[in-house]
């Protein structure tokens, strides 16, 4: 995370900000390093190994093999990667998880935007809408999923049963084509606050002697927020978008509380299916499911910094 | 993962290895089943006050922790476990001790014996001993039953006859919960297959064709279970509330409790749940009939809990005295009168619950199955298979599905 941001906040202010900031700070002596910074650094290398490193490095070692998790096994070599390009269940978990991650990305940056633009304007009680504003962010995940579930398959329905909706009567859960839209709108929910916390900070760094000079010249605020305003937080659409992608990519306990996947296998995403492997012995078959997943983590994130990094980063 | 599992399990039992009295052997006993903890707690105090040599301490802490520590070869002494696709892979790979030669072994029925066998088996031993059989079938509501003068049906058109009978008398036929895909592969799906595959013999043969298995294999998913799934269809299209899809297994519990359908698809494990709420309703149990022959009606089985002994366990000879106690007549069926299920051993003197009643005979006479959705490995989605068929999916792609993850599956392992 801070390997993405660092860059871009940095090379964002003296370009789009230049009044603010200026020049480079004076180059650190790289003669002499207080031995304290080396102990800070420590602990979280030897937790990060230890939890992260090395467990990796065992589930890795293990998709080449056909271990059921436990008791004997054997080297199969790459029969666990061959199968895994043949299994339609696997290949519709990766369409679902992007797909889902591309619409839900780009309605919670909508969303986050416009709650931005509307807070940071001079309006009645805006910290305290503020404060609303960012409550979902601080719920876990698998409550917020059940809450929904119970909205969705409950309440809903029996609302539109007496208001006599029919397409309302039955659960957006139910549905196989729709049920995704349901895990949309609970992400989304959970995610704009963080999104919208960015943005806020984006607005308020923006001059406001810019605003000044557009209305002089005659820009209406619609010009203003389109020509003025979007330009200069783009970086924080960048950073907003990497974060939130990133994230969705990862989507679990949500889809688990309102879906389960369901209904059928219409929105099971990679992490449920690399999980069932833990509980549903085939431990080395999702092992490589969760190899090949982290090698296109890798591959987006290489795409992502080289778009943030160099001059002309967004 | 695997590692901080098995790093957490061993602080885990490290807390729960406390022996108390130091010259009393100490054994550690698994059970998890959440329904029975009480009933359990209980019959383990009185077994350590009843005897000076052996101390039994309860271990809940659940079916991953327990194969976590048999990859750390400390496994516990004896467990009481569901039966099933997990454990199997303990028997096969020859963990669990034999217990042919135990007083509790002789006891058991001969003819459960392939109930045991269908997950497997390591040659020269008996691994594991059944401890309590639960059955299900169709639970019915007796009342609306009577009050619309119908009686149990027993083949697919007396079923059939019963359903439009209650939709024209303004009764809901079955109550539905496909919300939860579990519901629908033990009770809609299952009963529909095992009232007209045999089970057993069909995934013997699925197992010997294992890659081969598809539209050429002497036995497959889309041949076998087509005309099964489809009946299902047909009721789960017609006779089911109309909420069916965003109801859940508690929201059933309640509805069936109100009167609200005449049937529901479910086991014995909902009586106690209905029982909440109405205590006095009259419920009884049928197998769904699927055939126009009433021979063919069987009930659904399975092997709620059995007992095991792991080689690597040292105190065998004590955990075989525990054993020979769990199955003394009066403690088994203590324990299976309290949770509904069927004492597995020759000689009972259970009186089954009225609500049972209904699979007595089917019971007593092998006309029993297993559930197709049980003997299909966890790491094929079939629960969900099954929901995207009531949900409108095409069942004869559903099926192909099947085969081929099932092709899959032997293909890499």
């Amino acid at each position: 995370m801070s390997t993405i941001t660092t860059p871009t906040t940095s090379k964002q202010g003296p370009q789009k900000q230049g009044r603010q900031k200026q020049g480079h700070q004076p180059p650190r002596s790289r003669r002499r390093v207080e031995p304290i910074f080396y102990l800070f650094l420590v602990p979280s290398l030897i937790l990060f190994t230890l939890a992260i490193t090395i467990p990796g490095i065992m589930g890795i070692f293990f998709s080449f093999t056909n271990s059921i998790g436990i008791g004997d096994w054997e080297f199969i070599g790459l029969t666990n990667y061959i199968a895994i390009f043949s299994d339609p269940a696997i290949l519709q978990s990766y369409l679902f998880t992007f797909g889902f991650s591309i619409v839900t990305v780009i309605a919670v940056n909508v969303v986050a935007f416009l709650l931005a633009v509307g807070l940071t304007a001079r309006i009645r009680m805006k910290s305290a809408l503020r404060t609303i504003f960012v409550i979902p962010m601080v719920v876990s995940g698998i409550i917020i999923a059940y809450v929904f579930n119970f909205l969705f398959s409950n309440s809903l329905p029996s609302l539109g049963a007496a208001a006599g909706i029919p397409w309302l009567e039955s659960s957006l859960l139910a549905n196989p084509d729709l049920a995704w839209i349901a895990i949309v709108l609970v992400t989304a929910w959970q995610a704009v606050p963080g999104a919208l916390l960015i943005y806020i900070a984006g607005l308020v760094a923006v001059p406001g002697d810019v605003y000044e000079a557009a209305e002089i010249d005659g820009a209406s605020k619609f010009q203003q927020l389109l020509k003025i305003t979007l330009p200069l937080v783009a970086g924080y659409v960048v950073i907003n978008i990497i974060l939130g992608f990133k994230g969705f990519l990862n989507a679990y306990d949500i889809i688990v509380g309102l879906t389960n996947g369901g209904p059928g296998t219409s929105t099971r995403s990679i992490a449920m299916t690399v999980i069932s492997g833990f509980n549903g012995g085939d431990y080395a078959y999702q092992m490589a499911n969760a190899t090949i997943f982290f090698v296109v983590a890798i591959l987006i994130s290489l795409v992502q910094l080289s778009l943030t990094r160099g001059r002309n980063a967004l | 993962m695997g590692l901080g599992l098995a790093l957490l399990a061993g602080l885990l039992s490290g807390c729960t290895g406390d022996p108390g009295e130091s010259a009393k052997e100490t054994i550690r006993f698994t059970f998890s089943k959440r329904e029975a903890i009480g009933f359990m707690t209980k019959l383990v105090a009185d077994y350590n006050a009843s005897q000076d040599e052996t101390e039994v301490v309860l271990d809940t802490s659940g079916v991953d922790v327990v194969s976590a520590s048999f990859v750390r070869g400390n496994p516990p002494d004896i467990a009481l476990a569901n039966y099933n696709m997990e454990t199997s892979r303990f028997v096969q790979r020859g963990a669990l001790s034999d217990l042919s030669g135990t007083e509790a072994a002789s006891r058991v029925r001969e003819d459960l014996r392939p109930l045991m066998e269908q997950y497997g088996s390591y040659p020269g031993r008996t691994s594991a001993l059944p401890y309590s059989v639960m059955a299900s079938s169709v639970i019915y509501n007796k009342e609306i039953f009577a009050a619309n003068n119908i009686a149990v049906p027993t083949t697919w058109s007396e079923l059939i006859a019963a359903c439009e009978a209650l939709e024209a008398a303004g009764v809901t036929p079955f109550y539905a919960t496909w919300k939860d895909d579990w519901t629908i592969a033990q009770g809609w799906f299952d009963y529909s297959v095992g009232g007209q595959v045999d089970t057993l013999d069909f995934f013997k043969k699925l197992d010997a064709e294992g890659v081969d298995v598809g539209p050429e294999s002497s036995v497959s998913f889309q041949k076998d279970f087509d005309q099964p799934v489809r009946k299902m269809l047909t009721l789960a299209k017609s006779y089911v509330n109309k909420d069916a899809a965003s109801r859940a297994y508690g929201d059933g519990n309640l509805a069936f409790s109100q009167g609200k359908a005449a049937m529901y698809l479910q086991g014995p494990w909902a009586f106690s749940e209905i029982a909440k709420t109405a205590p006095d309703l009259k419920l009884g149990t049928f197998p769904l009939p699927m055939t126009e022959d009433p021979n063919d009606l069987r009930v659904r089985v399975n092997v709620d809990l059995a007992a095991w002994i792991p080689e690597a366990s040292k105190h065998k000879d004590a955990a075989r005295g525990f054993l020979e106690y769990l199955y003394r007549p009066e403690v088994i069926d203590a324990y299976n009168k309290s949770q509904l299920g069927f004492t597995p051993t020759k000689e009972t003197a259970n009186v089954p619950d009225p609500r049972i009643e209904g699979m007595v005979e089917y019971y007593e006479n092998g006309k029993v199955y297993q559930g197709p959705s049980v003997l299909v490995p966890r790491t094929i989605p079939i629960m969900n298979y099954t929901q995207a068929i009531v949900f409108g999916a095409p069942p004869a792609s559903t099926l192909r599905t099947l085969d081929a993850d099932w092709a899959r599956l032997a293909f890499r392992q």
